[in-house]
């Protein structure tokens, strides 16, 4: 199964909040058969710009990353619910980069 | 050892090995003497010249032979040679953009090879989207940040 990440920005909560919604995306993740590889939290900060989403201006929020493996055709579904969970303010689902050994990068030639 | 089939008198005052007949030894001396004289005129082609002049070592053959080439470029690399660009690590993505207007820096400025070059510009245009960097300025924390690109500015 192809390798994604989820960037996940949620609204500015307290800590019991963030944990049930990021336990409740975790399970949507689950159900639809993804293998959840791994979880950071990337802590909470400010904004770097306001965003608008469910009629709410967000200036502060929570990065989350979550790593996981899953069937292509879900993505498509596992956005629409997050997009629709109120709680969430930006998802983004990316292909995972493999990181190959980079083989010397500016090898110039002798002159 | 070559023979030369000239005989030249010139001084001598190297240590002769005794073994030898003295015809011999006066012919290996003048023999040695010009081939000293040759090699420090012009360096060694041949391996077989160079292990006979090896034995008296001549300082300056030996310095040009170590240095090689000086007209040879070194192999430089741009400043992210070995480094893997990331989305996440805007505070290196923030060195290649403009603290005024957010605008990323082109490739005459930033100095960067083309890969890397399209890598940032990626990464920084990436990060714009998911919300993890500002657009239109510069997080002030990261404006102290030493200064890679070759751009100055009023300040």
């Amino acid at each position: 199964m192809p390798r994604y990440e989820l960037a996940l920005i949620l609204k500015a909560m307290q800590r019991p909040e963030t944990a049930a919604v990021v336990r409740r995306t975790v399970e949507t993740l689950m159900e639809r058969g993804a293998v959840v590889r791994n979880l950071e939290n990337l802590g909470e900060r400010m904004l770097p710009y306001k965003m608008t989403k469910h009629n709410q201006r967000h200036s502060r929020g929570t990065y989350f990353l979550v790593d996981f493996y899953c069937a292509p055709s879900i993505l498509d579904d596992l956005l629409n619910h997050l997009h629709r969970d109120v709680d969430v303010v930006r998802p983004t689902v990316m292909k995972k980069e493999e990181q190959e050994p980079q083989s010397s990068c500016c090898a110039k030639t002798e002159l | 050892m070559r023979s030369l089939g000239t005989t030249v008198t010139l001084p001598v005052f190297t240590v002769v090995p005794e073994l030898l007949p003295v015809r011999c030894q006066v012919k290996m001396l003048c023999v040695r003497k010009l081939q000293r004289l040759k090699a420090a005129f012009y360096l060694p082609r041949s391996t077989t010249h160079r292990s006979l002049t090896s034995a008296e070592v001549l300082p300056k053959d030996d310095a040009l032979l170590k240095v090689g080439n000086p007209s040879r470029e070194s192999k430089k690399g741009c400043v992210l040679c070995n480094v893997t660009v990331d989305f996440k690590n805007i505070q290196l993505l923030s060195q290649f953009v403009s603290p005024h207007t957010g605008r990323i820096y082109g490739r005459h400025i930033t100095g960067l090879c083309g890969r890397k070059q399209k890598e940032i510009s990626k990464a920084i245009k990436k990060a714009h989207s998911l919300g993890f960097m500002p657009v239109t300025h510069k997080y002030p924390e990261f404006m102290k940040d030493p200064r890679i690109c070759s751009i100055k500015h009023l300040d």
